[in-house]
């Protein structure tokens, strides 16, 4: 009895031995070779997939990607992060409200010496860098939220496409009337229903004016009369008027991307990278997408499009311990901007952040009207450089339900911005 | 006499003594402080702030809708899943081969991954559901105040109640026979025998099913999350559905006092139930 004891411990022995030596990420030995792992957000299109293989076959290096779902990714990317897991690469938000939740300081790598923040014009002003030090390579055009529109239910109820939230409202009836759904509201992806408000922000915050001053304490959400309080009145109007769909609870994006190409809605308001998600709900039919959707601008006074950069494509390089490893991930950094980027923005159809790169032949009309609506008047998101405003999405949530009106909403809101604009031990808090 | 029966007992609890302490007792101790902490994501330091991340989360109104939510939606579940346990070993006790494909048929559901049957059930209860075209309605059973925290308490008991039926099951084949039939000749009918005999014999089975519903449903998440991950509003927003936003956000000292309060309600609930209903069946 007592050599078989033996010998199933020296088996269970040898088999954690063989598990435990199989933790560690690092590559065969002497080669040089490691092998890096990459949060990255599930909505990763095509193209850039491309491009980590690309990275791999060129380097030699291996990329384990760890896939986040997109419905939740700042959720679980917090999650995972707050375990003190750290992967080599992390695709996450370059908004400064983002990055702040991340510690840079202390978590990630300072990138400021890299050559591609020169190409990158002023971008890194507002996006991806704290106190003066970049942290982010960021390779997306920004999220360009606007208004998405069927247009040829705009066309059969003699309308255009409105430019403010007046004309939003003027829409409503007419469309109505003709048997559409004004506008398709996705609560039950619960995100998506803090962009209307974001895109009735603009008109008050250009040059992130009002971003500026909620976030350096001199002015509060809650304010009587503020600007987000018009906001979220003005959603609520909207609401009780009957613009939105029934099913506004429990509608996901992809029912929304549906109803705006089948024409059964004809506004959704959602941002540039849902673009794949538009062409899929068209059954991957790209003239279909062309012939019936268009995109414009919209704030609470003038046809605006809020931008903030987004996570697809923005890169940070988490501090490991690992010299070989991090100098693997910054090896990716450098390719992923370097001259490998040309032939990304080629595939991928999307437009460059380096000046130095061409915009792509063969783009989308709806792409093109994403372009066109960016470079007459953008404005960035006004919760970009804001900690705390997470729960914005949650709050409208109660709005729509009617638990709460938009004064106590935004009070509730503020509550949550003091409690991370402390914690981030910001300027004026 | 006893102290000596306790002492033979010992080697055999002590396996279950380690497992809780490990696995319960020493991750309880090592965290609770953080409920008291200012840990965030935003900065490396943690100290100590005594009762701030609990009234950060009433100023908010958070904390008082969430235990109202959880408990109950725990009493829901614990009622619903109890009486259609229950209802359900009655009616398939007898071992035949049509109760053996029943009893699977319902325990089925047990296998399936809670968050995959709160996304079957999500689509079927879509107002453009297979439900709502079977009734001919249009109603959002998930999207509606009225019926959100109800509905995802039924699907709760859907998933577990196949378990439940098989300890109730068990604990009704083990009541001795010859008491039924002395209760049959004695004149009793069917729910004179159900409630003077059948019941108070089903008391341990009982005492264990009301308190491993009740405890679990405490503990809610991830079928809400996977239905109407806390809405319409914040009608199902339960404890660990705040906790998880909460976390999410980063806010992890206020997550952790969301989780001692679990920790808390389970502890001040399942403690007094179980000590009332073991009293109960020596008693009763």
């Amino acid at each position: 009895m007592r050599a078989p004891s033996r010998l199933l411990g020296a088996a269970l022995g040898a088999v954690l031995a063989l598990s435990l030596s199989g933790c560690g990420s690092s590559a065969p030995e002497g080669t040089g070779q490691v092998k890096l792992t990459l949060w990255h957000n599930s909505a990763d299109p095509a193209p850039l997939l491309e491009m980590y293989k690309k990275f791999e076959k060129q380097s030699g290096h291996k990329i384990e990607l760890v896939s986040i779902p997109s419905d939740g990714f700042e959720d679980t990317t917090q999650t995972k992060w707050a375990t003190g897991e750290r992967p080599d690469i992390l695709e996450y938000h370059a908004t400064v409200s983002g990055l702040l939740a991340l510690n840079p300081a202390q978590n990630l790598r300072d990138l400021t010496g890299e050559s591609y923040i020169a190409r990158s014009g002023d971008l890194y002003q507002a996006a991806g860098s704290v106190n003066g030090k970049v942290y982010a390579a960021i390779t997306g055009f920004p999220q360009v939220f606007g208004l998405y529109y069927n247009k040829k239910v705009f066309t059969k109820a003699g309308l255009t496409p409105p430019a403010n939230f007046t004309e939003l409202a003027a829409a409503c009836p007419k469309l109505k009337a003709a048997g559409v759904t004004p506008v398709f509201e996705s609560g039950g992806s619960i995100w998506p229903v803090q962009i209307l408000p974001i895109l009735y922000l603009a008109g008050a915050n250009q040059s992130n004016a009002y971003g500026k001053a909620i976030a350096g304490h001199s002015s509060t959400l809650a304010d009587a009369g503020s600007p987000f309080v018009s906001g979220l009145t003005a959603y609520a109007k909207l609401k009780s008027d009957g613009c939105f769909n029934k099913d506004i609870v429990t509608a996901k994006f992809e029912d929304s991307m549906k109803a705006l190409v089948t024409g059964e809605a004809a506004m959704v308001a959602q941002h540039s990278d849902m673009l794949p998600a538009l062409l899929a709900a068209a059954g991957g039919d790209q003239k279909t997408v062309d012939e019936s959707v268009g995109f414009v601008g919209l704030s609470s006074d003038k046809p605006l499009v809020t931008y903030a950069p987004g996570p697809i494509g923005t890169f940070y390089l988490p501090k490991t311990g690992d010299a070989a490893r991090e100098k693997a991930s910054l090896d990716f950094v450098r390719f992923m901007t370097g001259p490998a980027y040309a032939e990304y923005i080629t595939a991928s159809k999307t437009f460059p952040v380096f000046k130095d790169v061409p915009d792509p032949q063969g783009v989308s009309s709806v792409l093109q009207d994403v372009k066109k609506a960016y470079d007459t008047g953008a404005v960035i998101a006004f919760n970009s450089d804001i900690p705390g405003m997470g729960g914005l999405a949650q709050l409208m949530s109660e709005l729509i339900a009617g638990q709460k009106d938009p004064q106590k909403a935004a009070t509730q809101l503020q509550g949550q911005v003091e409690q991370a604009a402390k914690a981030a031990g910001l300027p004026g808090w | 006499m006893v102290m000596r029966n306790r002492a033979a007992w010992l080697p055999w609890a002590l396996p279950a003594i380690v497992l809780v302490m490990v696995f319960f007792v020493a991750p309880f101790l090592l965290n609770v402080r953080f409920a008291f902490s200012s840990w965030t994501s935003f900065r490396a330091e943690i100290t100590w702030n005594g009762l701030e991340n609990f009234s950060t989360l009433i100023d908010q109104d958070l904390l008082a809708n969430a235990v109202t939510v959880t408990v109950v939606y725990a009493i829901l579940c614990m009622a619903i899943q109890n009486t259609v346990s229950l209802s359900l070993a009655l009616a398939l006790q007898r071992t035949s081969r049509i109760n053996t494909i029943f009893r699977s048929a319902f325990f089925l559901p047990t296998l399936i991954s809670p968050l995959a049957a709160g996304y079957i059930w999500r689509g079927l209860l879509a107002p453009d559901g297979a439900v709502n075209s079977f009734l001919g309605l249009e109603w959002a059973w998930l999207g509606e105040p009225a019926t959100a925290l109800v509905v995802v308490a039924f699907i709760d008991a859907w998933k577990w109640s196949g378990l439940i039926t098989l300890v109730y099951i068990a604990g009704l084949n083990s009541i001795p026979k010859s008491l039924l039939e002395s209760a049959t000749v004695d004149g009793a009918g069917p729910w004179t025998r159900f409630r003077r005999v059948v019941f108070p014999m089903l008391a341990p089975a009982l005492t264990f099913n009301v308190a491993v519903t009740l405890v679990g449903a405490l503990s809610a998440y991830d079928v809400i999350a996977a239905t109407t991950g806390g809405g319409p509003g914040d009608h199902t927003r339960a404890l660990n559905v705040v906790m998880r936003q909460q976390w999410g956000q980063g806010f992890f000292g206020s997550a952790s006092a969301l989780g001692f309060t679990v920790t808390l309600l389970v502890i001040a609930t399942a403690v007094p139930l179980v000590w009332w209903l073991r009293r109960r069946e020596v008693t009763g």
